[in-house]
């Protein structure tokens, strides 16, 4: 849905993936995506749209790496939950 | 009693023929119409892959329903269709009180940059101006 169209990129350009060394091995991270634009109604039928907040594995992107407010992420994580329970989403994805 | 608004969704076994998911449908119509529901909308999505099986299936027919009511014909419907065996899930999702959170935020926002804009003549205003001098 074009109306769902949310700002990925942020000043320091793309979504700012990289690697860190922290003890003797890297380790992939994701930095917080900036002001991400939440739809005024999540409609839990959308699963085009909530796939950008379920990584591969199919968890639930954590708010950390989400970047959106706490409201907005109850919202998106009960949109998936429903989703899910109508196998439109993976539980676990492997 | 108050009339609230629901999306129920069913997924249906894939083998069923047409005519049989057709028929089905609309026993379910009749039923909300006959317990005092309206259907607002009635949306086959059609054939689907499941993120995961169900009853060993890979694939499900949704059917999507939206309905006008009080609650009491959603009581009779998930009752039948947990009974019935041609239906793998079903789930109800009431809707309007989100839809009307939804309406509000927009409203807010609209009221925001109505707001806004009255403070801070848009650009076009502004390149106008510029021309006018």
């Amino acid at each position: 849905m074009a109306e769902n169209n949310i700002e990925m990129m942020d000043d320091r350009g793309g979504l700012g993936v990289g690697e860190d060394v922290i003890g003797d091995r890297p380790r992939r991270y994701q930095r917080r995506r900036p002001r991400q634009v939440v739809p005024d109604y999540v409609d839990w039928k959308d699963v085009d749209y909530l796939r950008q907040f379920v990584p591969e594995r199919g968890k639930i992107m954590p708010r950390r790496i989400s970047g959106i407010t706490a409201k907005d992420q109850r919202r998106i994580a009960k949109a998936i939950k429903r989703a899910r329970s109508m196998a439109m989403l993976p539980f676990v994805a492997d | 009693m108050a009339i609230r608004t629901y999306e129920v969704m069913y997924i249906v076994n894939p083998e069923t023929d047409g005519d049989k998911i057709e028929k089905l449908n609309e026993a379910v119509s009749k039923l909300i119409e006959k317990e005092g529901g309206e259907v607002v909308r009635l949306d086959n999505v059609g054939i689907r892959t499941l993120a995961y099986p169900i009853q060993k299936k890979t694939e499900g027919h949704y059917v999507l329903f939206e309905i006008n009511g009080t609650g009491q014909e959603i009581l009779e419907l998930e009752r039948r269709m947990r009974v019935n065996d041609l239906i793998l899930r079903y789930v109800t999702v009431r809707v309007d009180e989100d839809r009307k959170a939804a309406d509000k935020r927009m409203a807010k926002r609209e009221a925001k940059a109505e707001k806004r804009a009255k403070f801070r003549p848009s650009a076009e205003t502004t390149e106008a101006q510029a021309e006018a001098q």
